[in-house]
């Protein structure tokens, strides 16, 4: 009995695919992962943009970093920022999303209209805030004077009790509609069966949303929460247009304190160390919410 | 030129009918519009090298930069063939857009507008060309000398070498109200509760009185005694003045610990806070423009700022085009002019004109920043109305063309030269931004209602942390230098 000889095929016939998606991944890899070791390599140096040395420190930047108490607050800010705009953005985003989710007339413009604030570019909504909260010009001082029955000079963006009330209004403000939008898509496509037959069943507003909108809309109620929780980690523009950090550091985010660092004091290292601190921890907390909500696998 | 806008144009034919005006006065001056005069020289040597080429200059951002824009870019650009390019930088980014230019070694700048107390960094950093050789070679340090003293002593040299000319003489005087002060009325009440006579305060426990006694007398019709401006940058500028004037040091000599943070400085701080009671409500955030809209407008009667307020307070063609920003003047010839409380101004900011070391054309900048800071061009780029550049040379205090060009202007002048005779310069140490930072922070936080004593023990201990960094024997052989300057402590 004869067999045929197959010809066993070569390395890179066996290997084609591979050669095929492997430039564009080494490419992806070089802009991926370049930037990253790059900032881990001066990270260990001592580069200041006001001195010419660029000598290996080993981990004194890090050393430091830890040692750094304004760092630290920076990131207590950040989190605070976050902690209290995050769910106020979802809440009402999640409400004014069931309040549009009928048929009304107008629904088209009065939406279009609530997402003006998303394309404003932040820091021109953070100027429009700084004077919204302007103690001579500004509209807020005036009602809230006009309620008072007299005349008020409330300095939002200096004083301490008001700084973290102003910037949070005006963070919720630019992006409770990106909620709303991405809310009111979810809510859209839930199953109307399924709502009729709860309906149907006597079930309650409250035991339907709980039981059957909820679980529908999760995944990109999730997948909001995530934008916009790196969002607000990321917390720059509108901070900076209203207090640039002040009074003092009390309102300084982690970006405006690396900001700070890297650009106005030229600790460029230093800023390397702290930029992938932040990785690392947004990395973690990442992880940590993918893992959970199970986005992951 | 159809396509330049009526503002410009207007402009255009300001700088036409300004320049030969300034010709006719500059041959009026001995020895000026001689053929061997900076700007002359530069003329000349600029067609050989430079025509048709182009320099590119980075100028403050905004009113500033209509100068080299409207006036003297084209002007150079007439004289000798060679275009200039004007990169506009807010003044807060300047330090960082100059360094990172360096840094990246391109050469994008030729030429360089720098606050003087930037000098020592950008110096150590070798982001500055060192200029005697070309001085030399250009015979013009004739003309240097004729720069006012403080800012020639002060503002042009790092290690006695020269990396900048001073190119703007920026000095706090205040401003007051003569027609209030003069009230029978006011002197009267004043004479009787305080006990000597209402005038321009000496002192800042003269300052608290009269402006506290003219809030109460004149509130009622809208006008507070005094208003400033309090936005931290400018504040800092303010502290650092009076801190001096009340006779604090900044640092132990011996030791580089920072003393800000001493009775002195506590006081200071302390009646700054309190003085914004007799000022208009929300002073806290007043920033150039407010405080000059509340002045100008008739709503305070007095102030502090830099010299381009008396010019805008007096209505100096105030129909130009590029001034529609500014409030108009409705105390005009009602203004006077007086050193502020303690009798040494900050000489706050300023500008010295530089060549970038990177630049692949340092002589032709050269050139270039040579003629601007000449005797015969400056005279009349300090006369331009809407640049903010001020009068910076002993001849330009005595202009006979800029001594007629508002009624009280030779009162103007003469407190501008009063003021650069006794003038404080700015700190100036390596990284000096971190230790005004650490006190711009503080003063947002004084605003804030903290206790001044818990905020500058905090800012000396940045400031130590600075020094430390820095190393103690470094930045103590650059305070030494500072401090023994003309203007580093009232003498």
């Amino acid at each position: 009995m004869s067999t045929l000889a197959i010809p066993r095929a070569g390395f890179a016939q066996r290997h084609f695919n591979y050669l095929l998606v492997g430039p564009a991944i080494l490419l992806l890899l070089l802009i991926g992962i370049f930037p990253l070791v790059y900032l881990l390599i001066v990270s260990f140096q001592g580069i200041t943009m006001t001195d010419n040395s660029s000598d290996f420190i080993g981990a004194d930047n890090y050393r430091a970093l830890f040692a750094d108490a304004r760092l630290w607050q920076a990131l207590l800010h950040t989190a605070i920022f976050t902690a209290i705009s995050l769910p106020i953005e979802l809440a009402l985003g999640l409400a004014m999303a069931l309040l549009f989710l009928d048929r009304m007339p107008g629904r088209a413009i009065f939406v279009a209209l609530l997402l003006l604030p998303v394309v404003v570019s932040p820091i021109v909504s953070g100027a429009t805030w700084s004077l919204m909260f302007d103690h001579r010009f500004g509209p807020i001082n005036q009602i809230i004077g006009w309620l008072h029955g007299a005349e008020l000079t409330l300095l939002w963006t200096i004083s301490p009790h008001l700084v973290y009330p102003a910037i949070i209004v005006a963070e919720i403000w630019q992006w409770t509609p990106f909620m709303f939008l991405l809310l009111l898509a979810a809510l859209g496509n839930v199953d109307r069966s399924q709502l009729e037959a709860a309906q149907i069943d006597g079930a309650g507003w409250w035991r339907t949303f709980h039981r059957i909108v909820l679980p529908a809309i999760r995944p990109v109620m999730t997948i909001a929460i995530l934008i916009r929780g790196l969002d607000l980690f990321r917390l720059f523009d509108i901070v900076w247009a209203l207090t640039k950090g002040g009074p003092g550091t009390m309102t300084e985010t982690i970006s405006i304190f690396t900001y700070v660092k890297g650009f106005q004091q030229f600790e460029t290292s230093y800023t390397a160390a702290v930029a992938l601190l932040v990785i690392v921890l947004l990395s973690a907390l990442l992880m940590l919410a993918l893992r959970r909500v199970e986005l992951a696998r | 030129m159809d396509q330049l806008p009526a503002g410009a144009c207007r402009l255009r034919r300001f700088a036409a009918w300004i320049a030969p005006l300034a010709a006719v006065s500059a041959l009026a001056l001995p020895g000026i519009a001689s053929a061997q005069s900076g700007a002359k020289t530069a003329v000349e040597a600029a067609k050989k090298i430079c025509a048709g080429k182009t320099i590119t200059i980075v100028w403050e951002a905004g009113l500033q930069s209509l100068d080299p824009l409207n006036f003297s870019g084209p002007m150079w650009e007439k004289e000798t063939g060679c275009k200039i390019k004007v990169v506009e930088v807010p003044t807060a980014e300047m330090f960082t857009k100059i360094m990172q230019e360096y840094r990246s070694g391109t050469g994008a700048y030729d030429a360089l507008n720098v606050i003087p107390a930037w000098m020592p960094d950008l110096v150590q950093a070798g982001a500055l060309e060192q200029l005697d050789t070309l001085v030399d070679k250009y015979g013009y340090r004739g003309e240097l000398q004729k720069i006012a003293p403080i800012f020639r002593d002060n503002w042009m040299k790092v290690n006695n070498k020269i990396y900048g000319f001073p190119d703007d003489g920026d000095v706090f005087i205040m401003y007051y109200r003569k027609d209030v002060f003069a009230r029978a009325d006011l002197k009267k009440d004043f004479q009787a509760k305080y006990g000597y006579e209402l005038a321009a305060p000496k002192t800042w426990k003269q300052f608290e009185e009269i402006g506290s006694f003219l809030t109460e007398k004149l509130k009622r019709d809208g006008m507070y005694g005094a208003s400033f401006f309090r936005e931290p940058p400018y504040t800092l500028f303010m502290f650092e003045e009076r801190f001096r004037n009340e006779g604090g040091r900044f640092f132990d000599a011996a030791t580089m610990k920072a003393t800000i943070n001493n009775p002195t400085g506590v006081r200071v701080f302390t009646e700054m806070r309190d003085e914004n009671k007799f000022m208009p409500p929300g002073v806290e955030k007043f920033g150039f423009v407010e405080n000059l809209a509340t002045f100008v407008k008739g709503e305070s009667a007095m102030t502090i700022s830099w010299p381009p307020y008396g010019r805008f307070a007096a209505g100096y063609l105030a129909n130009e085009k590029a001034l529609d920003w500014v409030p108009k003047s409705t105390i005009a010839d009602k203004v006077g002019y007086a050193l502020p409380p303690g009798g040494h101004p900050e000489l706050a900011a300023g500008f010295s004109l530089s060549v970038a070391s990177t630049s692949k054309q340092k002589e032709a900048a050269y050139l270039f920043i040579q003629w601007l800071n000449s005797e015969e061009i400056s005279a009349l780029r300090v006369r331009l109305p809407y640049t903010l550049r001020d009068p910076f040379r002993d001849s330009h205090y005595t202009d006979p063309v800029y001594l007629k060009l508002w009624p009280d202007a030779k009162d103007y002048l003469a407190a501008l030269k009063a003021a650069s005779l006794s003038g404080l310069l700015d700190l100036s140490l390596i990284q000096t931004d971190k230790y005004e930072e650490a006190m711009r922070q503080g003063i947002s936080r004084l605003w804030a209602g903290e206790d001044p004593k818990s905020i500058l023990d905090d800012v000396a201990k940045q400031w130590d942390e600075v020094t430390a960094k820095v190393g103690v024997e470094k930045q103590k052989a650059v305070y030494t230098e500072w401090a023994a300057k003309s203007g580093g402590y009232p003498k």
